[in-house]
């Protein structure tokens, strides 16, 4: 029972770096290697917000939020665009934006040293107990959860009752019939990065409340991030919701009954089993 | 009006389309024949912004240039393609597919009575608004698609071979609305491997052989001509 309460919680907090990458990925179709140093850089400005400020977390997204979506707007602008406009094929887009983000991943991981130095950063925030089922959880824990939560919620229904989400998901089911019928496909793939950034950071804000970060930590969170976006299926945030939980809830039992140490082997032991028995993901669709 | 001159398409050394010269004015069905590789829809392609045209090359659109725009901006102008793909939403319903239609500003204010307009034009759509397209059968994406592009209100209507892949039946049913679509003064582009139903709903034609414009004339006169029926008409 614990071990499923404390899986779910964390699989709901990792849901927001999945949708992240996957609004990256699905609309702007680029593979950001760099999403996982986002979400650093989400969780020291947690850090910094409390040290300095004695703020909540839960304030520092106010400031996270809004930085992260310029800066990831500016990094689709000026490094993204003229990639997409020189590739040929959606192949060589791939590439060559692999490279560029996993380059940028080492320059964002240099400045977070020269400017926090290489020590884990930790503050400590809402650690009190608080009880499900007679059970006691750590309460940042769950405030994370469903600080996530509301976002996904939100972003789900932004996605699917609105006219400016309809646009997005246009341009992620089939760019070029999206220009034929008026939409800037450039315009809305920018938007998309620039949210995808925005959530993988504010997930990077929540997890600071119950997890250390040091400057080096982002290519694990982009490899969960990854495994977790192959594992769900490209293109519905529903199944990157789905496999969070699923990768959460596989960490905390091996963890718990196994070893703490093979946490991230396992969550490789269940990608590669994804990839060989069903590699469009759990709910996406073979593409026709 | 839609006025195209001079227009050339190079793939690297390759010549597609080269100097064609073509018009289409509201209320008129134009077809486009020509075989297979011809460059029929790389000149759709071209028009709509899809495909970078040569310098020199011409598109007017209603007395203003158009040529090397990018295609949301055609869109604007009253040019909606539907391309031989059918460019629908495969992974989004028949109501999303029909409203992302209005999407240019210039259909924004008419999207409720075109929104009506459509679903009289193809009743069956009305009924399948949840639908996801992916699930459809060949005439019923057609039909989607051709929706899609009347939801922004075009002045215009190109379409790349809309006949293929479709069972007779469900082509001669979607000719006729393009008919009716006529009707209502919108002008359309047709270009078509099949002749015979091409030549029957169109008022004027041009033959596209190897990259060029070799011949263009009323569509009943096209019809009646030697070389045309020997050449498209498969009639020796």
């Amino acid at each position: 029972m614990d071990v499923i309460i404390i899986g779910l919680l964390l699989g709901g907090t990792y849901a927001l770096m999945a949708v992240g990458l996957q609004l990256q990925y699905g609309v702007a179709r680029i593979m950001n290697l760099a999403s996982g140093e986002t979400l650093v850089c989400g969780a020291f400005g947690a850090v910094w917000f409390f040290t300095a400020y004695k703020m909540s977390p839960l304030y520092a997204l106010i400031g996270v939020v809004p930085a992260a979506f310029f800066a990831n707007w500016a990094i689709y602008r000026f490094m993204m665009l003229p990639l997409v406009r020189r590739a040929k094929n959606q192949g060589q887009l791939e590439v060559d934006s692999i490279l560029a983000t996993f380059g940028l991943s080492f320059v964002a991981i240099g400045i977070l040293l020269a400017l926090f130095g290489g020590e884990f950063l930790a503050y400590s925030y809402l650690a009190t107990p608080f009880s499900i089922l007679g059970q006691p959880y750590a309460l940042n824990r769950i405030v994370a959860f469903l600080g996530a939560a509301v976002v996904c919620v939100g972003l789900y229904i932004w996605l699917h009752h609105t006219r400016a989400g309809l646009t997005l998901r246009a341009v992620s089911v089939n760019p070029s019939a999206a220009g034929l019928v008026g939409i800037n496909v450039a315009s809305t793939s920018a938007l998309a990065f620039a949210l995808g950034g925005a959530v993988s950071a504010s997930g990077g804000t929540l997890l600071s409340m119950f997890l250390n970060f040091d400057a080096s930590l982002g290519v694990i969170f982009t490899l969960k991030a990854l495994v977790i976006v192959i594992m769900g299926g490209v293109g519905d945030i529903r199944g990157a919701i789905v496999a969070s939980f699923i990768l959460g809830l596989t960490e905390t039992a091996v963890a718990t009954y196994l070893d703490p140490g093979l946490t991230l082997a396992a969550a490789y032991v269940l990608f590669i089993v994804i990839l060989l028995v069903r590699p469009e993901g759990l709910f996406g669709r073979r593409s026709s | 009006m839609l006025e195209v001159k001079n227009l050339s398409v190079f793939y690297g050394r390759h010549r597609a389309v080269e100097n064609v010269a073509a018009q289409v004015s509201p209320g008129e069905i134009v077809v486009m024949l020509g075989a297979n590789g011809a460059g029929k829809s790389t000149f759709l392609r071209a028009i709509a912004g899809q495909t970078p045209a040569m310098p020199g090359s011409s598109v007017v659109m209603d007395g203003s240039d158009i040529t090397h725009r990018p295609p949301h901006e055609i869109v604007e102008t009253g040019i909606a393609l539907v391309p031989e793909d059918r460019g629908v939403f495969a992974d989004l319903t028949v109501h999303e597919n029909l409203v992302l239609g209005a999407h240019p500003k210039r259909a924004r204010p008419h999207e409720v009575a075109n929104m009506e307009r459509v679903l009289t034009l193809f009743p069956k759509l009305a009924a399948r608004r949840k639908q996801l397209v992916r699930t459809m059968s060949g005439g019923e994406r057609q039909m989607v698609a051709v929706g899609r592009a009347m939801m922004s209100a075009p002045s215009i209507l190109m379409l790349d071979e809309p006949s293929l892949g479709l069972a007779p039946l469900v082509c001669g049913e979607l000719f006729r609305s393009l008919a009716r679509i006529k009707e209502t003064g919108v002008g359309i582009l047709l270009v078509e491997q099949n002749a015979k139903q091409g030549l029957a709903i169109a008022d004027r034609g041009y033959l596209l052989d190897n990259g060029h414009v070799t011949g263009s004339d009323s569509a009943e006169a096209l019809s009646n001509d030697e070389k045309v029926r020997k050449a498209y008409l498969g009639a020796g």
